[in-house]
């Protein structure tokens, strides 16, 4: 802990107060947007009819809970290996949020789950796998918070994250593989839709704007992750006096 | 020096052979509480036979492993191991190699009697027997991979599972398959030679994995 | 004779955003003795795990032969014996099935010559536990089963946690004797402890740890 790298968090700490701020706002209003875009101005599913009007959610959830998860691990590869500071902050705030976009994931598709396929759960190689990475993102978080000494904690969980990621093709290829063993007939009625282009630009939209709440919460995360991290040196007293 | 070391995990199983006969013990019981639970139907049990030997599989490498380190660390053996000049490395898959031969390799070389005793014919319980020839190991190196993990922690009973248990899936998934493939006369080969390849990446790599863990854990 | 120099450069250490030592600077050269005294708690240990690269320093550096340990590796690890606090002996393992263990991380400790072995054991006091389990060894007497790995390694550099604890008076004269002797050899001592023997040693440096900080 030495003086540059205080002085680097506590300036990313104060620096980004207001871009945090002007994000959180920006986001807003582009998340209205996505979903008046997605709920009115999309036409209907010719097969679904409405009820397809929820992958706007779910596909960018879905997608996110991966993408969360790789930057949890690069960042936690980094911090181990150049020991960053900012980035082992970095990769331990992903975990939670990359758990809501897999919680969000799974709900919507279970959501979705009950028109199309007459039930909420059925055990399919997505839901699955999706089921598998919130118990991943869980034995992280847990492990974090299970430790006392913080900064063993944010070393000993970089390494299950890293091996997480390398163990999430492999599990992916297993459950491919578990699935199409016992294959039954409700699941090829959910193909991948060849997705009309009204369809396909709301969706890319709403990925965009998925990745920006990220980036929102995750500053946010890394905000308070700095405070708890630092709150007892002074910077940070006087910081809050002020 | 690897003889000393194989000698000596040699004694110290023999002189705890409750370490052996519990896992053993404990795998019968679980295996024979599910009749009890689902009924005595013969071609129900005869069904999911496989799974429920694997399941408990599972469950036995997770005790074995779970306080594995735990007493090592206690002792301050970890801390010699970390402060010595020989290879670690060597002492840790040594160390692997001998939980998996006196913990798992009772209970495998008790399986046909389970065979027996569940009427899985002969075809089925060979492939089982060599998928937990091939599957234990992983089994075992990512149970200790989490107890290594967990070392700094006081109280880790359920943790460890949680943590581990999503990393076992591929191994079951193959395996049971395996099984199922061998018994509605499909090939099962695929399965067992990407058995092979996770127990051919794992065993070799887990000692160095192991070895950076502990040195974190150890670290606080 | 090889020349042998650890020196501790600003060395730090945090654990749970509290300081444990700051800006430590010590050396010890050939014959030389540290002693390094301070209550419960005051980080004594820590500091000799990160002497000995088990515990990673927050900044600051130790170096042999003005080398850093940690990009040495190996190279330091040949050179030190690391006694710790624990007794770290099995419990399941005869007196000498231990050292026959602790001897296989350890190129230099000869375990074969027994006739030596049951002599030191002798010295000690405690040749009639060369076969008893060490589960069934009082706590002093696996103390000094630990040390014996001090008597069976040619190791130059003893960085010994706590030596003294559980030993009796006659037990610790015993142990300051070992020490002069390996003194005479050229080696070197890096220890913690309770009780201040700095008298009956020459060359031996002192320092109380209090608040983070040596003296």
């Amino acid at each position: 802990m030495n003086i540059s790298t205080i002085a680097n968090l506590k300036f990313f700490y104060i620096k980004t107060k207001n871009i945090s701020l002007f994000l959180s706002i920006i986001t807003l209003i582009l998340f209205i947007i996505g979903l008046y875009w997605g709920l009115f101005i999309a036409p209907p599913d010719y097969l679904q009819g409405n009820s397809y009007r929820i992958m706007f959610i779910h596909v960018p959830a879905a997608w996110l809970s991966l993408q969360v998860y790789i930057i949890m691990a690069v960042t936690a590869f980094i911090a181990l290996v150049w020991r960053v500071k900012i980035m082992e902050i970095i990769s331990i705030q992903c975990a939670p949020i990359g758990g809501l976009f897999t919680l969000i994931a799974l709900v919507t598709g279970m959501i979705w789950g009950k028109p199309t396929w007459g039930t909420y759960w059925v055990w399919d190689a997505r839901l699955t796998s999706e089921l598998i990475l919130l118990f991943l993102y869980i034995g992280v978080i847990i492990l974090y918070s299970a430790f006392t000494d913080k900064r063993q904690a944010v070393k000993v969980t970089s390494i299950l994250a890293i091996i997480g990621l390398i163990n999430i093709p492999i599990i992916h290829f297993s459950v491919e593989w578990w699935n199409t063993l016992h294959q039954g007939p409700t699941v090829t009625k959910f193909e991948k839709p060849s997705a009309h282009i009204s369809m396909l630009l709301p969706l890319l939209y709403m990925l965009f704007v998925f990745n920006m709440c990220f980036i929102t919460i995750l500053l946010k995360r890394i905000r308070l992750g700095i405070f708890q991290r630092e709150k007892n040196t002074k910077w940070a007293e006087d910081y809050l006096n002020d | 020096m690897i003889k000393t070391i194989l000698l000596k995990e040699l004694s110290i199983y023999i002189r705890n052979l409750n370490s052996v006969f519990l896992p053993l013990i404990f795998f019968f019981l679980i295996i024979s509480i599910f009749p009890l639970v689902l009924g005595p139907d013969k071609v129900l049990l005869n069904k999911i036979i496989p799974g429920v030997i694997w399941i408990t599989a599972i469950l036995t490498t997770l005790l074995i492993s779970n306080n594995f380190f735990k007493e090592d660390f206690n002792s301050g053996i970890i801390e010699i191991y970390l402060t010595s000049e020989s290879s670690i490395e060597l002492i840790l898959f040594l160390r692997i190699i001998s939980c998996w031969i006196f913990t798992c390799l009772p209970i495998i070389i008790f399986i046909p009697i389970v065979s027996l005793l569940f009427e899985i014919p002969f075809s089925s319980s060979i492939i089982l027997v060599f998928t937990l020839l091939l599957g234990t190991p992983i089994l075992i190196s990512i149970g200790l991979f989490g107890s290594a993990l967990t070392l700094g922690l006081s109280r880790n009973n359920i943790l460890t599972p949680i943590l581990i248990i999503p990393f076992y899936i591929p191994v079951l998934v193959f395996s049971a398959s395996a099984i199922e493939s061998v018994s509605i006369g499909l090939p099962y080969y695929s399965q067992i030679y990407i058995l092979l390849a996770l127990l051919m990446l794992i065993l070799p790599t887990m000692p160095y994995l192991l070895k950076y863990t502990l040195e974190f854990s150890i670290n606080n | 004779m090889e020349s042998l120099k650890i020196s501790v450069n600003s060395a730090t250490c945090y654990k749970n955003n509290s300081v444990i030592f700051s800006d430590i600077n010590i050396s010890l050269k050939n014959s030389e003795i540290i002693i390094i005294m301070g209550s419960n708690g005051c980080g004594k240990t820590t500091l000799i795990k990160s002497i000995s690269g088990i515990q990673n320093l927050d900044s600051g550096e130790i170096k042999l032969n003005n080398k850093n340990i940690a990009t040495i590796g190996s190279d330091f690890k040949e050179e030190i014996v690391y006694v710790g606090h624990k007794n770290s002996l099995n419990n399941d393992l005869t007196t000498i099935e231990n050292l026959e263990y602790l001897s296989a991380f350890d190129s230099t400790t000869d375990i074969s010559n027994t006739a030596n072995i049951r002599n030191l054991m002798k010295n000690l006091n405690i040749e009639k536990y060369k076969n008893y389990r060490v589960s069934d060894i009082s706590e002093g007497n696996k103390k000094k089963i630990s040390l014996m790995r001090l008597l069976l390694t040619k190791k130059k550099i003893w960085l010994l946690d706590e030596p003294m604890s559980y030993l009796d008076d006659e037990s610790i004269n015993m142990l300051i004797n070992i020490f002069i002797e390996h003194q005479k050899k050229g080696g070197l001592i890096f220890l913690t402890t309770h009780y201040d023997f700095s008298k009956k040693i020459n060359a031996c440096k002192v320092y109380t740890m209090k608040d983070a900080e040596l003296t």
